[in-house]
């Protein structure tokens, strides 16, 4: 019984703020800003289409899926192999580099813009989504690398000298024996990594100005002189939200597993 | 064809000296144990060998051809892991053919020789299963089953059986010793466990502290035991080894006394197994007193713990011999050690004295 009211509390305390942004977004000017809550309210469809095809946000909404795409892609290409070798060899210095990728993520975000951006402007790759995509890669490396090592870990060192017997080469041995065994893991770090880059609004802010926007960094465009179309922010926000709800269904019995087990253990 | 250790070494980083210029040759088609206790270097041979662990130095041979820097997919060996180290998101059938789905098998064979294999373990049954889903003697199968199936020149066993419990490790155990005579494969099986050893090899190899200290058939392990350390491994339970030193023609030890005639005066070990003693119900010529200490009933067989002054020694005979059960410790026993039962082990080396 108190679990269950403890269940409603936090659901309703979770899911308020959410609904009211789904019901804002539905909502006309005048009943958004009304003064004393409106629950009940002729729906208005007016404010998907103005902001996605007249204001142009649905390239963002391109730009996003780009950027937190190639960043996951990258950070899983470079941090995967990384992973495995410190779950598997011995080799001088190797907590201190093992914790020294954590200390990248130590830093406030806010103390490394000003340096990245004017290493992104030196290279001229301001306003680009390869920038965007780099910067979240730098955080999103480190949250893979550390993820990873532990399920590599939870692998019997066995099985990749059984591989080995079998045939493969050593290549061969992490391609095809243990990459599908450290797939569950994966696929929650990728998803994590993924969600992450998805939500980031700093850099991206910083970073890029015009074409190459995600869609965080536009919301603030909709915050203007005459005031804050609400409704709108409201469409762009729910769209935001729908790749993380189906990612987190899609992956939540691994996500779990990963975010507890396969990072502690490393 | 032979296999050969030459002279190989292995230091690991720790410091750990595994191997120690460990030299070993047996010939493809043979059944070899490599026996010993914990840390005396046999699974790094074994490792060594299947090309999962460098050697520090030395060189690993097979038919004259050097293979020490292969990598292990090129030896023509497989494995059988302590723990089966099968792959657990495989079923049992795609774990048995990985082997030769990895070595380019034609397909149309692969499935024939899957089916084959199987069989030949009664496994064909658990072919849609995952590994997860075995218990630990099928596994057990399954593991053997992907190291044969590709018919390997020599299919290395680390341990395999210490994983099962007692009633399956001894069915496994004869059926190792079956595939070994269908198949002639040369089998190297890494075992602590001296029963496992003596029941399944055709020739034991005894290490100890990263060397090679024996390398013969159980029957010659059994009676002529190269040294003391061998001795005291293979037998269950162990040699009596009393130490004394031979003048005279006569061995004398604390508490006993031997006629041993045409020997060089020299500090020795005096063994007997336990089962080579014979126990006479009273007083004979020859033969030493003892007090009986402790009786223990291992059916069908009886060990006898009996003393006399500091010496102890355990007698294994007969549990249904005459007279037996009236004996309570404290009783007085006459053991007759048999010349021809005698080991000698040099005191300081330990070595066998011809």
């Amino acid at each position: 019984m108190v679990a269950l009211a403890t269940l409603v509390v936090v659901l309703v305390i979770a899911l308020t703020p959410y609904l009211w942004l789904l019901m804002t977004s539905f909502k006309t000017r005048l009943d958004a800003l009304a003064d004393a809550p409106v629950w009940l309210f002729t729906p208005t469809l007016e404010h998907y289409p103005m902001v996605f095809l007249d204001k142009g946000y649905l390239p963002m909404v391109g730009n996003s899926l780009i950027v937190a795409g190639v960043s996951t892609a990258l950070s899983l290409a470079i941090g995967v192999p990384a992973a495995y070798v410190f779950a598997r060899h011995d080799f001088a210095g190797k907590e201190d580099l093992f914790f020294f990728f954590l200390t990248t993520r130590m830093a406030p975000p806010i103390s490394v813009v000003v340096p990245m951006f004017l290493f992104f402007g030196y290279v001229g790759l301001i306003d680009t989504r390869t920038s965007v995509i780099l910067a979240h890669s730098t955080f999103n490396l480190s949250l893979v690398v550390w993820m990873m090592r532990g399920f590599f870990a939870d692998i019997p060192r066995e099985i990749d000298e059984a591989a080995q017997m079998d045939g493969h080469t050593r290549a061969g041995m992490f391609l095809r024996v243990l990459l599908p065994l450290a797939a569950p893991g994966m696929a929650a770090t990728a998803v994590l990594c993924f969600i992450l880059s998805w939500n980031e609004f700093l850099y991206a802010l910083i970073l890029v100005a015009f074409e190459s926007r995600t869609l965080t960094v536009g919301i603030p465009g909709l915050v203007t002189p005459h005031g804050t179309l609400w409704g709108q922010v409201a469409a762009v926000a729910v769209v935001a939200t729908l790749p993380i709800i189906v990612f987190t269904f899609l992956v939540q019995r691994h996500l779990v597993r990963g975010l507890t087990f396969g990072a502690v253990k490393g | 064809m032979a296999v050969a250790f030459r002279n190989v070494t292995k230091v690991f980083p720790d410091g750990t000296v595994a191997l120690d210029g460990f030299e070993l040759t047996f010939e493809t088609g043979e059944f070899v144990v490599l026996l010993g206790p914990s840390g005396s270097g046999k699974t790094t041979a074994c490792r060594i060998l299947a090309g999962l662990e460098p050697a520090t130095s030395g060189r690993i041979e097979v038919g004259g051809r050097d293979i020490t820097d292969l990598p292990p997919r090129e030896r023509g060996m497989s494995m059988v892991f302590q723990n089966y180290a099968l792959y657990a998101h495989k079923s049992v059938y795609d774990n048995i053919a990985y082997p030769l789905r990895v070595r380019g098998v034609p397909k149309q064979e692969i499935d024939g020789r899957v089916r084959d294999t199987a069989r030949l373990l009664q496994i064909d049954e658990l072919m849609g299963r995952r590994p997860g889903q075995l218990s630990g003697g099928q596994a057990q199968r399954v593991a053997v089953a992907r190291a044969l199936v590709w018919q390997p020149d020599i299919c290395l066993m680390d341990e395999p059986l210490s994983n099962l419990d007692a009633i399956l490790r001894l069915q496994t155990r004869t059926e190792l010793k079956r595939l070994h005579a269908e198949l002639k494969t040369t089998f190297v099986f890494v075992t602590h466990d001296q029963e496992e050893a003596m029941t399944l090899g055709t020739r034991i190899a005894v290490l100890k502290d990263g060397s090679l200290v024996q390398f013969d058939t159980p029957r010659e392990i059994y009676h002529r035991p190269a040294s003391r350390f061998v001795a005291e491994f293979i037998g269950r339970p162990a040699m009596n080894v009393i130490d004394g030193a031979i003048a005279g023609g006569r061995f004398r030890a604390d508490g006993l006394e031997l006629a041993l005639p045409g020997r060089a005066d020299q500090a020795v070990g005096l063994g007997i197994r336990p089962e080579h003693i014979l126990l006479h119900g009273r007083p004979k010529e020859g033969a030493q007193a003892f007090r009986l200490d402790v009786k223990e009933l291992v059916e069908p067989d009886m060990l006898l713990f009996v003393r006399r002054g500091a010496l102890a020694l355990v007698v294994r005979t007969k549990a249904d011999l005459a007279g037996l059960d009236a004996l309570e410790p404290g009783a007085e026993v006459h053991l007759e050690l048999p010349g021809e039962r005698l080991h000698l082990f040099d005191a300081a080396s330990g070595l066998r004295q011809p």
